[in-house]
């Protein structure tokens, strides 16, 4: 066959018209921007919930009470703002300010102004000299800072009458003994932070997401265009120069390198939003410059998600241009491409719930499945329970089903670039397989 | 040294696109392939491309199979006629020749060349889809020309074309047939035929009805043509009634009559001066391709008569 002579020089050209088509289209610009820019304002996304949810209640708290423990400031702010951890700066929920006692009507002045959130007033019960808390608010009585209040003043209320009761202030403060252990207690890894265990999890959804995408849109490139060559009659033209293993390779090449340039754009936004989110962070609510740190991210991760990336595509963008040689109108490529479509589907469900349960044997089962081993073993290796070999399985059960792939994809695209205005059956799908032209 | 075609038959489920076509088209020849819409025409030329394959028979071109022959010895111009709409008519034109293993600076030279002497050098930089459709046709023809092809195939090159693109498109085949290229093309353009090739072949349903050199084929009937026209006798009313003479045509300048095989066609000039009056027009010749081809394949379908446009006489 002599299509193999020229594949190189052949395949190189189409790719680069393939890749300058795409990438100077209008919906490629346009699409990479919008992309770019939602994935920026992601990277954000940190800051607008604690502009949101991680705001101060200010609160005055307002002393009636003859006498308090002699701890009761650092008790309520304790109780409030949780421990925080040495050498930390942690986020305070509860900002509390304690004028002189007494200033009541000062109080309920700042209350009225809305300079505080909530005024709590430290009272003594006459009868029965137990302190007695009220809550000026408009607060939800049930909402967590109300919540929060009630289980602070709760612990003041219990010291105070240890006190009264002769237990010394040192022996009621003595700090509690308390630990966290893994499963197995015998492991000597630390117990994961709750941080380290929802970015795990979000990092191999959203890589396993980043493939599906990858899949699905420059997947349809590749059958948009090849529709596009046929429908245009440009093929016959094609067909004469040269051959159609050199068009499928170099459409898959040129709009796979259209596709990374757009994920190159998207990556790079954001890169940028990580590197400005702490510094807008600072400026926006003030405080210190908390940025997210992508923990997880390992060097063998991101090895083998490029690995997956790349095998996953050739295999699925193969199929795609196989069966867009099939139609004629870049209308009818969305249906013909359906079929594929479900698979993709399916395994992209398949891995979301796989996160969950990277051990399970029916996630290790599939994950050799070429089909499939885009996301699960992804997945796998992001729940960090694979060995070398079993990766290496995968690859080449991946690169054989390409080559498989390539195969049958050369002979239905030559059979299909010629057929017009003719539904194809499965039937003939196989016998187009089987026999070239 | 030429192309041969043996027994080459080529069936699509039901149809039978080819059956046991042979041909023999020599090196420096203007080859028509003449035939009615369906008659496999363009499969023909797609089995010589190697773009469909056979189901039997082998097309050899000096020799070589078609399918160990490089890719750059064909032009090919296909019927369906497409372009790349988004890209610019230089751009792709340079894309195709480079597919062809044709360097990109000499491209660029080559395809501004072309555009010049194709009178549309303004639209280098214009996308495709901007252009007429009769420009996209001459863009086309630069497309399968640019590699200097040994073997040009083009499937109803002139069709579309207005009178003065014909002449540009024609001057242009006369030029590649001096380089020494030969030509292959279909069409069902008798005038154009006879005008400029060499040799043709009629197909009919997928067989080769009648091939070989214009001359042989116009003679292969043993029919013979006369043209007559009498002073004061328009009507010539006896030519009819002559043994074996059958009049063909009317017209105002002469009258046509076709002289049957082993008949002498001398015979209808001798009968006009025994009638004493002035002959103004005598001619013998040959039946025309046009006749050839009605008498093998049938009428041609009247609509496709119209589609085609009347070629001028360069």
């Amino acid at each position: 066959m002599n299509g193999w002579r020229t594949l190189l020089p052949n395949t190189w050209y189409i790719a680069i018209r393939e890749y300058r088509g795409r990438v100077r289209s209008r919906s490629f610009v346009i699409g990479t921007v919008i992309l770019a820019v939602l994935a920026f304002g992601a990277t954000q996304a940190p800051i607008l919930i604690d502009a949101v949810a991680g705001g101060q209640t200010k609160v005055e708290v307002v002393v009636l009470a003859s006498s308090l423990p002699s701890d009761a400031q650092l008790v309520l702010d304790q109780a409030l703002n949780g421990t925080p951890a040495p050498g930390s700066s942690q986020h305070k929920s509860f900002d509390l300010t304690w004028p002189m006692s007494g200033q009541l009507a000062a109080a309920e002045k700042d209350l009225r102004d809305g300079k505080v959130a909530a005024v709590l007033i430290i009272d003594r019960d006459a009868s029965s000299s137990d302190l007695v808390f009220t809550l000026r608010t408009d607060l939800a009585a049930d909402g967590r800072p109300a919540q929060s209040i009630a289980n602070a003043v709760t612990s003041l209320a219990v010291e105070d009458r240890l006190i009264r009761a002769g237990t010394s202030t040192a022996a009621v403060l003595a700090p509690t003994r308390w630990e966290v252990l893994p499963v197995d207690s015998s492991s000597a890894a630390p117990v994961k932070s709750i941080d380290q265990e929802v970015s795990s999890a979000l990092l191999s959804t959203g890589l396993v997401v980043l493939i599906f995408m990858a899949i699905i849109t420059y997947g349809t490139w590749v059958a948009m265009s090849v529709a596009e060559e046929k429908g245009s009659r440009v093929m016959e033209l094609m067909l004469n120069a040269t051959t159609p293993l050199q068009m499928l390779a170099g459409k898959v090449i040129g709009n796979g390198a259209a596709g990374l340039t757009q994920y190159g754009a998207i990556i790079g936004a954001v890169l940028v939003g990580l590197v400005v989110q702490g510094p807008l962070h600072k400026a926006a609510l003030g405080g210190s410059d908390s940025g997210v740190a992508v923990s997880g991210l390992t060097v063998p991760l991101l090895a083998s998600f490029m690995v997956l990336f790349a095998l996953g595509f050739l295999l699925y963008s193969l199929l795609y241009a196989a069966l867009g040689s099939l139609v004629s109108r870049q209308e009818d490529v969305q249906s013909a491409t359906s079929p594929l479509m479900m698979l993709v589907m399916v395994g992209y469900f398949l891995s979301i719930a796989a996160v969950q349960a990277v051990t399970e044997t029916w996630v290790v089962v599939l994950s050799f499945v070429p089909f499939f081993s885009p996301y699960l073993m992804l997945a796998r290796v992001a729940g960090g329970h694979v060995e070398l070999w079993e990766f290496g399985l995968a690859v080449v059960l991946m690169l054989v089903s390409i080559a498989v792939a390539l195969f049958l994809a050369a002979r239905i695209y030559s059979a299909g670039v010629l057929l017009y205005g003719q539904r194809v059956g499965l039937r003939q799908l196989v016998k187009m397989a089987r026999v070239s032209r | 040294m030429s192309l041969i075609i043996d027994s080459v038959s080529k069936r699509f489920g039901e149809v039978q696109a080819l059956e046991g076509v042979s041909l023999e088209i020599k090196p420096g020849e203007v080859f028509g392939f003449l035939g009615a819409n369906g008659a496999g025409k363009t499969t023909a030329m797609r089995v010589v491309l190697d773009i469909l394959r056979a189901d039997s028979g082998t097309i050899t071109w000096n020799g070589t199979l078609n399918s160990d022959v490089p890719r750059q010895t064909w032009g090919y111009l296909p019927e369906e006629r497409g372009l790349y709409a988004k890209m610019n008519v230089l751009e792709q034109l340079v894309f195709f020749a480079k597919l062809h293993g044709v360097p990109g600076k000499a491209a660029e030279r080559e395809v501004r060349d072309w555009l010049e002497r194709f009178r549309i050098p303004e639209y280098a930089g214009r996308r495709a889809e901007q252009l007429s459709k009769g420009n996209q046709q001459k863009v086309q023809f630069i497309a399968a020309i640019l590699h200097d092809p040994q073997v040009l195939l083009m499937d109803e090159p002139f069709t579309g074309l207005d009178p003065v693109n014909v002449a540009l498109l024609k001057e242009a085949f006369l030029e590649m047939k001096d380089r020494g290229k030969t030509l292959i093309f279909s069409t069902h353009h008798m005038e154009t035929v006879e005008e400029l090739c060499q040799a043709i072949a009629i197909l009919d349903r997928g067989r080769v009805v009648v091939g070989g050199a214009v001359r042989d084929v116009r003679r292969s009937t043993g029919r013979q043509v006369v043209r007559l026209a009498v002073d004061g006798d328009l009507e010539v009313a006896w030519l009819g009634t002559l043994d074996g003479v059958r009049v063909s045509r009317r017209g105002q300048d002469y009258t046509e009559a076709e002289v049957a095989p082993g008949h002498d066609p001398e015979l209808v000039l001798r009968e006009a001066l025994r009638r004493g009056r002035r002959v103004l027009h005598f001619e013998i010749a040959d039946p025309s391709l046009e006749e050839i081809f009605i008498e093998h394949v049938g009428q041609i379908d009247s609509s496709e008569r119209t589609l085609a446009p009347k070629a001028v006489h360069a």
